[in-house]
């Protein structure tokens, strides 16, 4: 039934999509629903909760956030940078991805227009998306039931509708840079840089009220905080939702019209001021390269990993130097606040560390989410690890004179040297931003905090490379983004539900602590290395035994 | 030079390659002959130890292919059946980083072969066409001149003139006492370049031998016409005979023979003969033959 037409088997390629995305975001919505009676067990609590929101408004509206639809959408809106990677990677995919493959050739030579094609895989796209909409709006509904959500159905299918018309968007935004591009990484790699630029545009129209709110509505964020549908006070912004769903469409449509005019494998070319200039070489002169990339299989891995690198490092960077830019501003507002509410230094010291420097205390809060930046930054590294094996790139690497050991360990070594430069990169940024925003933090636990995070970087490397060995890229690539997620919710989550110290310990984030207020214990900066290398010790042995590409 | 002893290998319960055994002298370019998935690939990638036989014995050199690897490496040209390359390199980049992981090769070689294949080193390997993806990686496994080349279907996609460059290289290699383990199906390819055929069908070595005694095997076709018509059966049942098919109305007859054709030529001079013409199969019609007919029927034979 799945393969009667491209419709319907690009629907079946979006299966597992459809059920752990759509599932996956009402979980999210599930946990933080679950959350929000903690929170507001006393009138005083519910007040201070509602204070406190107020405080972060900079990173996403905040209403009605002693609700359980409230705090839902306010949490939500937090981290609508991680809801729209896949949508982000699926528009990259959809064309460009088979053409890499030369599946589209395959798929062209059948007796279907390129206008069906391309309509059929859009189609099937914005099929998925509903699908996941009633996946994700069925769980909102069940979790508003239980938690006593003041939402029906409609606002919890409303709700995840408009998260779903802004995936389209970037869907849409990806699908089109596309167009222009030779590969659908740089696609990817464009949209989600833009994405950043979105993120901060419709953070400056909070910051700074009043001033370029021109520049803020051109943001798709914008559009997308117009509705809280589980918000029964707020509602939901039509104008808003059907200006999303427009610009989704209209790049869709752009998409294919340009898809339908250029050569199959090729690209619309950029004007010429866009287009780098051609490199002056001529034939077997061209040789040798004399590129220092090309000496060692670490130094080529090194290469590989440097353009993901550098944008990992600037948007980790560039957010935890933007948290130095506001936190006077914000700790300002805080700090009376605080000192009246034991609920809420309770709070602040579960998610930054006690200590009475509040400044610290906060900083130390926002940076918790810096390692698990850097951990999604490995697990897709990892992933690189394990498609090249699975695509056959390392066969004639391994048919060259070069133990199999060095090869893994040169890729891993690689990976590790990225992940140092991360962390220091971050670290003089940091230093730089805080001495700029007058905020006075202890340098050995700013450095603490910074290269605390490679240890992380490395364990979860390492635990990659080792299931590599067994699994295939897209499991390997799951297993990760599993144990990421549960460390995520365990260390987030955990404790507003009170869990006890012994679960909590089954994260590795626990293990980083609040180094900005308590410092890193050596021992568990050795821990997190040692385990890291057994995994990867296990993972080379296997490496050096196994079939490859079997 | 290639020593493989009951080579045995399966992924699971589907079947890879089941006690194959041959050797390959050094100085001798070896085809390697089989339908797809009859199990050459298998064998080749655990000769350059990407996979772990399940039994058996396969050495390089007098060493072992998995334990040995490494020394192996170093002596060994390796074209694999579908090449994956780094798609954001150059062909330059990709035969340097080669160059480099085996310590560096003859520039002057290189750059030689560049020039002979006709390749634009200046492009990226994913601009490449299919034909030119396999110079590259032609190139990389000829560079370093290695002692041994196993070619895992080296020319699909390679146009004539390359195909006869090919050719060349693999003349040379041989001339220069080199060894050459080849792995086709394209038979003539094997015909003009391999002095011994091994065959390989679903997993096992069927038959290994010289070309000559491959044609030893073959059954050639006579076509008799004769003045007036003859009985079919006069000849059926001579020694080496295969089928008989009478044509024009029992005026001619089209006689397979395998082996000598003396009884028949014998038992025709007692008819009025117009004319004999003899049709000798070429390396691929026996091989076509062999898998339609004997190939299903007969058991598999080790032979050095």
């Amino acid at each position: 039934m799945w393969l009667k037409s491209i419709f319907t088997k690009s629907l079946r390629d979006y299966r597992v999509a459809v059920v752990g995305w759509g599932l996956g975001m009402g979980l999210i919505c599930l946990a933080t629903m679950a959350s929000v009676s903690q929170l507001v067990v006393t009138p005083q609590a519910r007040a201070e909760l509602v204070a406190l929101s107020k405080q972060f408004e900079w990173n996403a509206p905040a209403i009605d956030v002693d609700s359980v639809g409230g705090y839902t959408t306010f949490k939500i809106g937090i981290f609508v940078f991680l809801i729209v990677v896949w949508p982000l990677l699926a528009g990259s995919r959809m064309l460009r991805g088979e053409e890499e493959r030369g599946s589209l050739d395959v798929l062209l030579s059948t007796p279907r227009s390129r206008t069906r094609l391309v309509l059929e895989k859009i189609g099937a796209y914005w099929a998925a998306l509903l699908a996941m909409t009633v996946v994700m709006a069925t769980v909102l509904y069940v979790g508003g039931e239980s938690f006593g959500g003041n939402f029906g159905f409609a606002g919890a299918f409303l709700f995840a509708l408009n998260l779903a018309l802004l995936c389209a968007v970037f869907a849409g935004v990806a699908l089109f840079i596309s167009q222009f591009t030779q590969e659908r990484g740089t696609a990817a790699g464009w949209t989600g840089a833009l994405l950043l630029l979105f993120i901060v545009m419709d953070m400056a129209g909070r910051v700074f009220p009043g001033r370029a709110d021109w520049l803020v509505q051109l943001s798709p964020i914008y559009y997308y905080n117009l509705s809280k549908p589980l918000i029964p006070s707020f509602g939901t912004n039509a104008g808003g939702m059907l200006t999303l769903l427009a610009v989704a469409v209209v790049l869709d449509i752009a998409s294919a019209w340009i898809f339908l005019r250029r050569d199959v494998g090729a690209t619309i070319p950029l004007p010429s001021w866009l287009r780098p200039a051609p490199r002056a070489t001529s034939g077997p002169a061209a040789l040798p390269a004399r590129d220092w990339s090309l000496r060692s299989v670490y130094a080529r891995s090194l290469r590989m990993i440097a353009m993901p690198t550098f944008w990992w490092t600037v948007f980790m960077s560039g957010f935890a130097a933007w948290m130095l830019v506001v936190v006077n501003q914000i700790s300002a507002q805080l700090v009376p606040l605080l000192q009246s509410s034991p609920t809420f230094v309770a709070m602040l010291q579960q998610l930054g560390g006690g200590t009475v420097d509040f400044t610290a205390q906060f900083v130390s809060a926002i940076f918790q989410i810096l390692p698990i930046l850097l951990m999604a930054f490995v697990v897709s590294q990892v992933n690189a690890w394990s498609s090249d094996e699975e695509d056959g790139r390392l066969e004639l690497v391994l048919a060259t004179p070069q133990p199999r050991r060095a090869v893994i360990l040169g890729r891993f070594a690689a990976l590790s040297t990225a992940t140092v430069a991360m962390g220091v990169t971050t670290l003089v940024v940091c230093a730089i931003g805080a001495a700029l925003g007058g905020v006075s933090l202890d340098g050995g636990k700013l450095a603490a905090a910074c290269l605390g995070m490679i240890p992380l970087g490395i364990l979860i490397g390492g635990i990659g490379y080792f299931a590599g060995g067994w699994l295939r890229t897209a499991a390997d690539t799951g297993l990760l983004s599993i144990i990421l997620a549960a460390w995520f919710f365990i260390t987030f989550i955990g404790p507003d539900l009170q869990w006890p110290d012994a679960a909590m310990r089954v994260s590795a984030l626990y293990y980083y602590g609040k180094p900005l207020v308590d410092g890193i214990p050596v021992a568990n900066v050795v821990g997190l290395v040692a385990l890291g290398m057994v995994a990867l010790a296990l993972g080379t042995l296997r490496f050096a035994r196994k079939d490859i590409g079997v | 030079m290639i020593d493989v002893q009951g080579l045995t290998k399966s992924y699971g319960k589907n079947r890879g390659i089941i006690d194959v055994s041959f050797e390959v002298p050094e100085g001798e370019v070896f085809g390697f002959l089989g339908p797809n998935g009859a199990g050459k690939t298998t064998t080749i990638r655990i000769l350059m130890a990407l996979l772990r036989a399940d039994g058996g014995t396969a050495r390089v050199g007098g060493l072992d292919c998995w334990d040995s690897s490494i020394d192996i490496k170093k002596m060994v040209g390796y074209v694999p059946g579908e090449p994956s390359l780094d798609p954001n390199l150059t062909g330059g980049q990709i035969l340097e980083y080669f160059a480099n992981l085996r310590g560096g090769v003859d520039q002057a070689y290189l750059k030689q072969l560049i020039a002979r294949l006709d390749l634009d080193t200046r492009r990226k390997f994913r601009q490449y066409s299919s034909g030119n993806k396999r110079k590259v990686v032609l190139i990389q496994a000829f560079m370093h001149r290695p002692r041994l080349l196993i070619l895992d279907e080296p020319t699909n996609g390679l146009d004539p003139i390359n195909q006869a460059v090919f050719d060349d290289l693999v003349r040379e290699a041989r001339s220069e006492g080199r060894t050459v383990l080849l792995s086709s199906h394209v038979l003539s390819e094997v015909e003009k370049t391999c002095s011994r055929v091994g065959i390989i069908r679903e997993g096992r070595l069927v038959q290994v031998g010289g070309l000559a005694e491959l044609k030893d095997i073959k059954r050639y076709e006579v076509t008799i016409v004769f003045g007036s018509a003859v009985p079919a059966n006069a000849f059926a049942a001579l020694p080496g005979v295969g089928a008989v098919v009478p044509l024009n109305n029992g005026h001619a007859l089209r006689i397979a023979v395998q082996g000598a054709a003396d009884a028949v030529i014998k038992a025709a001079a007692q008819y009025p003969v117009v004319s004999i013409t003899s049709y000798e199969p070429s390396l691929e019609d026996i091989f076509m033959k062999y898998y339609e007919t004997e190939g299903r029927t007969r058991e598999p034979s080790h032979v050095a």
